[in-house]
């Protein structure tokens, strides 16, 4: 039987759902324009005022938000509330340049940990469940954000955090952890870590894992569910919107339900701005309609993705979003061919390789180059050099097949391209240091 | 059957990675008998027959080397002119198809043994007893 956290929301019929949007949509955007002068001036330059949002059938109307913006207003420029009434902050790791800081009140933590909480109750944690976070915890949202969900679910709760794996392990075994939060790769990690330690999955207690805050693929769920004996569900989520939580994933395991009480969901071209129609593939633009200290209106996230309104096994109403086909950031255009990283990943989980590879991206005389290094599948090593470099051969011509370009694929030693505890680098752009 | 397990090692095309190899071998006071490398421009297969196969294999895969064990044919055969000549004809006779070659380290005056790695070994272990060929056995590279 399906467990919901919080049935009458996760369960709502759509008319009784799009009217407390309705209500709370109008009354966020009356909050930002009052209080925060970045989106009074974005609202006045496009001509709209408050009075003119009536339902989310007006939506449409509202100006967007980039991270631009984030980094423009940085860092106080959006907050909604005075600094007294803020409890936490957090912060994006500012990989891709400024960083973003996002406030809370105690009401946005608490509405975060109850989005998590119900990511966790759709895993099947209950207050008989360990749950073991090994995301970091600190600025980014990760470890903080599961660490509350699980604490409001009544779990036990591991504060972890991430790192130190043969401990994660050792504790794992101790405490018979139940259920396991961390990054895909992070958890791809630890199953490699049992194996090589000869621990069987079926030694563990784990029975669930909820893993997120970087893409991975179908192919990469279904490698780390067998290695740890575990159903892998995926959790999405921003630190822009409040952290992981802002859809989570049932047991039908198909997209994940997002959590349309407090974020609503649109897809757009990502070139026009145009609001696409259900089912099709956009960019995916969140307004947050119960957020106080940080509430973002029509915040464009550059994740590529797909919503859907089609009947869920598990019972649950909220829409759903597939899962993120990439951002469209991670996006490399490779001799005017859109490449993400995940198809790659797609190529070589198919053909029996680890999901660790690196790929770097060059420019030489003015052609762009893509190598990929892999490592090798000691399964597959063999004593014959022409063996091994048909096996090279073998995944560039699958990867060209998914791609429709020629990679020039490199086998490296097993465990040889760094481990990620957190989030993995797994591109190397070179081209930018030439433009 | 006298044929002898060579083990291969998957080595990066980078410095100190054979030096990674021979360092643990070293350690494990095993002494290597016969050594060959191949390499590509990514990466290169270190071929080797050593004194204690199981324990050298057993101490490679502890540290995450991709290792692999193949049965090969070890020779010995007379150090003087055109005697490696007659060993290919022999195998050649039988339609054996040589994959690589490589000569042992020890050293003596009279003869010199290889490592040779066939397709069909069966095929090429009988062809070469009845051309009277000596072959090694791993008690006989053991005492080496």
């Amino acid at each position: 039987m399906e467990k919901y956290w919080n049935k009458e929301i996760e369960c709502m019929s759509r008319e009784d759902m799009k009217k407390l949007q309705d209500g709370r949509l109008v009354a966020q955007v009356k909050h930002v324009y009052e209080n925060v002068k970045y989106y009074r001036d974005l609202m006045d330059k496009k001509g709209v005022k408050p009075e003119d949002i009536k339902g989310t059938e007006d939506l449409h109307k509202l100006p967007f938000l980039s991270k631009a913006d984030l980094r423009e207003a940085y860092p106080y420029g959006l907050l909604a509330k005075p600094l007294g009434d803020c409890v936490r902050i957090h912060s994006t790791s500012g990989t891709t340049g400024k960083r973003v800081v996002a406030f809370y009140t105690q009401n946005d933590v608490d509405m975060w940990e109850d989005c998590c909480a119900r990511a966790i109750t759709a895993a099947g944690g209950n207050e008989d469940d360990v749950v073991q976070v090994a995301y970091g915890y600190g600025l980014f949202t990760g470890g903080m954000g599961l660490h509350g969900g699980s604490h409001k679910a009544g779990c036990l709760t591991l504060p972890m955090s991430s790192g130190n794996t043969e401990r994660q392990i050792q504790f794992m075994q101790d405490l018979g952890s139940t259920i396991l939060c961390c990054t895909p790769s992070y958890a791809a990690y630890i199953g490699e870590t049992i194996a090589e330690m000869g621990i069987k999955p079926e030694d563990l207690k784990l029975k669930a894992g909820i893993f997120g805050a970087e893409p991975w693929t179908e192919e990469m769920r279904r490698s780390i569910e067998k290695s740890l004996g575990i159903k892998a569900y995926d959790i999405y989520g921003l630190t822009e919107s409040s952290g992981p939580g802002v859809a989570f994933e049932c047991s039908e395991q198909t997209g994940m339900h997002i959590n349309e009480d407090n974020f609503i969901p649109e897809i757009i071209d990502p070139d026009t701005g145009e609001v696409l129609p259900e089912g099709t593939v956009g960019e995916l633009v969140f307004t947050s309609i119960t957020k106080e200290a940080f509430p973002l209106l029509r915040y464009r996230t550059r994740d590529l993705c797909v919503l859907s309104r089609k009947k869920c096994s598990c019972g649950r109403t909220l829409i759903k979003m597939a899962k993120p086909m990439g951002r469209s950031d991670d996006m490399m255009i490779i001799r005017g061919v859109n490449v993400f990283p995940s198809q790659i990943e797609t190529v070589l989980i198919e053909q029996g390789y680890s999901p660790n590879y690196l790929i770097e991206v060059d420019r030489v005389n003015n052609t762009d180059t893509l190598d990929i290094s892999v490592e090798m599948n000691p399964e597959q090593f063999s004593d014959k050099v022409k063996d091994m470099q048909k096996q090279e051969r073998d995944l560039a011509v699958a990867i060209k097949t998914m791609l429709g370009i020629n990679p020039k694929v490199h086998l490296v030693s097993p465990k040889s391209i760094t481990r990620s505890e957190g989030k993995a680098v797994r591109v190397i752009d070179r081209r930018k240091l030439h433009d | 059957m006298s044929n002898v397990r060579q083990i291969s090692v998957f080595v990066d095309n980078k410095p100190n990675q054979l030096a990674g190899v021979m360092k643990m071998i070293k350690e494990c006071r095993i002494n290597v008998r016969a050594l060959s490398l191949a390499d590509t421009s990514d990466f290169g297969i270190v071929r080797m027959i050593v004194n204690d196969t199981d324990k050298t294999v057993e101490k490679l895969k502890a540290t995450s080397y991709a290792v692999t064990v193949t049965e090969v044919v070890a020779i010995s055969i007379p150090d003087s002119p055109g005697q490696l000549s007659r060993v290919l004809d022999i195998l050649g006779g039988k339609n054996v198809n040589l994959e690589y070659l490589y000569t042992f380290l020890g050293k003596s005056d009279r003869s010199v043994s290889f490592v040779i790695r066939v397709d069909d070994i069966a095929n090429a272990s009988e062809a070469l007893t009845d051309g009277g060929i000596i072959q090694l056995t791993e008690n006989d590279i053991a005492e080496m």
